[in-house]
């Protein structure tokens, strides 16, 4: 397999980019970290002519406790033990994407607008076109859940729902000026699988906010996988939240790995505050929250035994918040 | 260097590092990709998107008008049928008539480059007629519509079929206190060796070919292309480069190799071609896919009364070794074992998916797992240790088996009690708390095949050359293939114990057909062994030179002569003695450089009985192999704490790198357990990529307690026998039974995947039978 040739840009600021991204219309894709870009490329899924790096857009750069750059990489972030330490479900996130190879190249932008994953797409073009090519590249249905509509493939970012349970915000720059928006916000659940975000043609991340408010929270992230490095999430579960003994004070939960979106559970997580969490209030919230979670058949473990993880999961990360609050 | 040895030997027997391993560490040594040569052309093959299909045309007049193109190659060229073992020729280079799996090889390209060549595969129209797919071997026993060759039995998609009958196994039964009965079902693995395929070729115009290839067995790769292209052998050169790793994965002579070959013919040019991960899974050859049932009866005591075992093998689309491999799934099933009643029916089926064939303890491995945890349940079943039922049942030292193996030497028993004593396992086993076990896994395996798949009786299955000239450097020359398994070093080594110099003397010489003296390769756990046994002959013919010498120079007998560390030097009086340099001057007069020559080939043994020599080797290796496990209950994911592998190779003539194989064996079986497996929807290989082929990380490795034990084999190289594949097979039973231990369920089938084991938990609970309390 190898690379087909393309136009590598390397504008130097934002405003560059989104210049750029307008006289590109849409014939191209950000380069950030590459480390999911390039693999997909050299089995030719979704090729663009045009390749926007990021890489040297100062702006983009760096984090501080109240802001990650869009290309700040994940290894920066994982040895930064002031950061880890003011937001846990990030800093036990960070440490389980991929490998240190992986995350010494691989940015936040990245991995929260990371493409989706499914069997039947992430294969080489012979493979695809042996099989006959599905929605989300070359083709026009899907291989998982037979119909033509809709994509099912699974977002398998790690980073964004452990920045979604502390309450981080996106910053978004694009033809029509600068925005925020809170990051769960940034998915589109409506959408088809295909198009996952709200971000307009053009937009991009700058950065993530991270509120002083959540700073210091409890919280937690636990990843389901075959094995304990390297393969993306099959189920990630992050939570934060104060408690009080066993009173919830506040709290935030979020879902990635599991559906083509990560998603939080405020109606679930909001129905908890002020009321006492018991084993029994646990389990029979974690699984209401198995419930709302729909895995298909499309990576390594099965849909039912993902599904029936994400209970379990749930169970430990808030076990694990309700202990931190009695230590 | 040396951290521990043996009083009798100065090298033989301490920890000695790789002698190519500086090479290797800092990217010098020369693998297969490194080579260019001038000229070279980039070589590309095309794969059916077909599982099965006719093929009507193929037109490459598009393909072969590119510019840049230099070759386009379709089947019927070079139509002659090969394959691994002489009786199962169903192999071509390209397919002719028939595709038969999704990523069977349907034309060829050579290009000035990589995308010129992929361009011209674009280019090519193939029109076929769709034919019936077979993904399950059981579809395939009777006749079928469409046979996916035509010398499967009967109009079926049987290969092979192997029925044997030792004894009388129905009285056995019939008389048994207890019997039990496991069914497996183990997904195919694959090899996933570092280097993938590669193979250079180049025809020159004085009429030779010669090809580079990652082989293991150099021999067979030679005479295949022999039989394909129809060139005599001695026009043929064939060398082996570094190879990174095979498991037998590079032990069959592949199609890309004849491919590559062919393509350096039409050409005149040197073709290369590299064959990538994905391509490297459709080639695979892994360990088949199998279901069998094993019935085991034994008297009231746990006496083994016999054994009644079917096997049911998914092929794939090619023979490959699976002649042997069917009868391995019967024969291997018994040792470490005395079997007195014993039946086995045995049938690899053709199935349209990418062809099984040899990996690491091939044969071996998923019906020993099925065995094992067979006696594990009669253990249970009539209430005694499982230890103590394996040592009550152990074949003892110079005995023959029911189908008659010759067994010489085995420490089968010191292996069971060592892992017995170092696990810990009588304060251990069912006491240790729910979740956690403890679990014991046996096993045996073949030192060399007796019957080598070129069988010519009279002519040795290994040889190694030697020659030392004025400067002292020892010249070695082989056809050995060292594949990153350490047998270069070993012959290094033997050969400088042998004649007491430096290893640093001794240049192991990479094979190449035209110097290197035949030996059958690296499969069958067979080169330490043969090998090892032709280097010491070899070694002590040169030895026996300079000691006449030596007896010369110093005017003493050579009776009273010993060899010392770089000298010769008189037993009576170490002071008295010559240099090895000055006694290899001296046996030079006259002569010129010394040239000497060892050759070993294994002593008649086996049966008259059809498929007697299935598994007859000159020693058998043994392992018990202790597991401790630790499983979370809620989810189901487990993890080895810790394994106390016991060995019997004999003597470990190079402990770093025996410790080494059963480290690397028991990862790669680990793998089979945890989560390895090719994953078909249909004939459609899911997973053809490291990603999503689940081969444990480093972190999932347990500790390792290594234990070796074996007495010397009396006809092993100074006692050595195999530490290459036997150490592979013990580790999968071993975790299947602490798991069993853990958490009271029975795991048949492989891999052992969370959700599986969440399963069983499961369903053990929902019938009442709680397990340790729980």
């Amino acid at each position: 397999m190898h690379l087909d040739p393309f136009e590598l840009h390397r504008p130097a600021s934002v405003d560059d980019v989104v210049r750029l991204s307008r006289d590109l219309a849409g014939g191209f894709d950000y380069l950030a970290g590459g480390t999911d870009l390039l693999p997909n490329y050299k089995m030719h899924l979704n090729l663009k002519p045009h390749l926007v790096a990021l890489e040297d857009v100062a702006e983009l750069q760096g984090h501080t406790l109240a802001r990650l750059g869009a290309m700040a990489r994940l290894a920066d972030l994982e040895t930064d033990g002031a950061l880890t330490a003011a937001y846990p479900s990030l800093g036990e996130a960070v440490r389980e994407v991929a490998t240190p190879l992986v995350r010494a190249s691989g940015t936040v932008g990245g991995n929260l607008l990371v493409e989706t994953r499914c069997f039947f797409f992430n294969q080489s073009y012979f493979w695809r076109a042996s099989l006959g090519f599905c929605l989300k590249a070359d083709g026009d249905r899907c291989h998982v859940v037979p119909q033509k509509e809709k994509c099912y493939a699974t977002f398998s970012g790690d980073l964004a729902p452990a920045l979604m349970v502390v309450d981080a915000e996106v910053e978004v720059a694009g033809p029509d000026g600068r925005r925020r928006m809170p990051l769960h916000e940034l998915y589109d659940l409506g959408g088809d699988g295909i198009r996952r975000t709200h971000l307009a043609p053009g937009e991009l991340v700058v950065a993530v906010h991270l509120p002083e408010a959540s700073r210091g929270r409890p919280g937690t992230y636990l990843k389901l996988r075959v094995r304990p490095s390297y393969d993306f999430p099959e189920l990630g579960v992050a939570a934060s939240g104060v408690f009080e003994g066993r009173r919830v004070r506040s709290l935030r939960l979020a879902v990635g790995g599991a559906d083509p979106y990560p998603r939080r559970f405020d109606a679930l997580t909001d129905s908890l505050v002020d009321t006492e969490l018991t084993d029994e209030r646990l389990q029979e919230f974690s699984a209401r929250v198995e419930r709302a979670v729909r895995p298909v058949h499309n990576t390594f473990l099965l849909p039912d035994y993902r599904r029936r993880m994400v209970s379990v999961y749930v169970r430990r990360a808030l076990t694990r918040l309700r202990e931190s609050a009695a230590s | 260097m040396a951290t521990t040895g043996s009083p009798e030997y100065r090298l033989l027997g301490t920890k000695i590092p790789y002698i190519e391993g500086p090479l290797k560490v800092t990217g010098r040594a020369e693998y297969t990709d490194d080579i260019q040569r001038p000229g070279m052309l980039v070589g590309r093959l095309l794969r059916s998107p077909w599982a099965h299909a006719r093929l009507r045309s193929i037109d490459v007049t598009e393909a072969r008008a590119l510019p840049g193109v230099f070759a386009v190659l379709t089947g019927e060229k070079y139509p002659t049928p090969f394959g691994v073992l002489p009786i199962t020729h169903d192999e071509t280079a390209i397919a002719v008539d028939k595709v038969r799996y999704i990523g069977d090889i349907v034309a060829a390209v050579a290009a000035s480059d990589e995308r010129t060549a992929e361009a011209a595969l674009a280019k090519i129209r193939i029109d076929v007629e769709v034919l019936p797919d077979y993904s399950d071997p059981r579809d395939g026993t009777g006749p079928v519509k469409e046979p996916i060759h035509a010398r499967g039995l009967l109009g079926s998609n049987v290969q092979k079929e192997v029925v044997q009958h030792f004894g009388d196994v129905d009285a056995a039964f019939a008389q048994a206190a207890h019997h039990v009965r496991v069914r497996g079902n183990f997904a195919g693995v694959t090899h996933a060796f570092t280097e993938p395929l590669a193979t250079i070729a180049e025809a020159t115009p004085d009429g030779r070919l010669t090809v580079w290839s990652a082989t293991q067995v150099p021999h067979y790769l030679h005479r295949s292309l022999s039989e394909v292209l129809g060139i005599p052998m001695h026009r043929i050169r064939v060398i082996k480069p570094e190879v990174g790793g095979g498991f037998g994965g590079k032990s069959d002579p592949l199609p890309h190799e004849i491919v590559c070959a062919a393509l350096a013919l039409e050409t005149g040019r040197p073709v290369k071609i590299l064959v990538d991960r994905e391509d490297v899974f459709y080639t695979n050859h892994g360990r088949h896919p199998t279901q069998n049932d094993v019935r085991i009866a034994t008297d009231a005591r746990g006496q083994i009364l016999a054994y009644d075992i079917e096997a049911l093998i998914d092929g794939g689309a090619w023979s490959s070794f699976g002649t042997v491999t069917t009868y391995y799934n019967g024969v291997l099933s018994m040792g470490p074992y005395r079997v007195p009643n014993f039946r086995y029916r045995g049938r690899r089926v053709y199935t349209t998916k990418p062809p099984s064939g040899a990996m690491r303890a091939h044969g071996g491995t998923n019906i020993r797992y099925s065995v094992e945890v067979a006696l594990d349940q009669l253990a249970e079943r009539i209430g005694i240790d499982p230890f103590d039922l394996r040592d009550q049942n152990a074949l003892p030292p110079n005995s023959t088996t029911v189908n008659e193996f010759r067994i010489t030497s085995t420490s089968f028993r010191k292996c069971l009690a060592a892992s017995r004593e170092k696990s810990g396992w009588d304060q251990k086993f069912r006491k240790l708390p729910y979740g956690r076990g403890i679990g014991l896994g046996c096993g045996f395996y073949i030192s060399g095949s007796n019957s080598p798949i070129h069988f010519t009786p009279k002519m040795p299955q290994s040889t190694v050359h030697l020659k030392v000239d004025m400067d002292g450097g020892i010249a070695v020359h082989s056809m050995q293939a060292d594949i990153g398994q350490g047998s270069n070093t070993l012959l290094a080594v033997i050969i400088a114990e042998v004649l007491g110099v430096d290893l640093e003397r001794v240049h192991v010489q990479r094979v190449d057909s035209d110097v290197s003296p035949i030996d059958l390769g690296s499969y069958s756990s067979r080169v330490t062994f043969m090998m090892g046994n032709a280097a010491r002959a070899a070694a002590e013919e040169l030895r026996d030179k300079l000691l006449e010498a030596a007896s010369t120079l110093l005017s003493l007998p050579v009776s009273s002569l010993v060899v010392a560390h770089e000298r010769f030097q008189s037993k009576a009086d170490p002071k008295v003695g010559v240099s090895f340099l000055e006694a290899l001057h001296t046996a030079m007069e006259r002569v010129g450089a010394l040239t000497a020559s060892g050759a070993y080939n294994s002593p008649a043994m086996g049966g008259t009985f059809k498929g007697a020599r299935a598994g007859t080797a000159p020693a058998y290796s043994f392992a018990a192999y202790v597991a401790e496990v630790d499983v979370d209950v809620e989810t189901g994911a487990y993890r080895a704490v810790k394994v106390w592998a016991a060995f019997d190779c004999g003597r470990a003539l190079n402990r770093l790198a025996v410790e080494g194989q059963i480290e690397g064996s028991i990862h790669m079986g680990l793998g089979q357990v945890m989560g390895e497996s090719m994953n078909y929807r249909g004939t459609r290989l899911l997973n053809p990529s490291l990603l999503e082929y689940k081969i444990p990380m480093p972190q999932q490795m347990p500790e390792v307690e290594i234990l070796l034990v074996g007495d010397d084999d009396p006809e092993g190289p100074f006692g050595a026998k195999e530490a290459g594949e036997g150490p592979l097979i013990a580790i999968l039973p071993a975790v299947g039974n602490a798991l069993y231990d853990a958490v009271g369920v029975r795991f048949t089938d492989l891999p052992i995947t969370p959700d599986r084991v969440l399963k069983g938990i499961d369903l053990r609970r929902k019938e009442g039978r709680p397990w340790k309390g729980a």
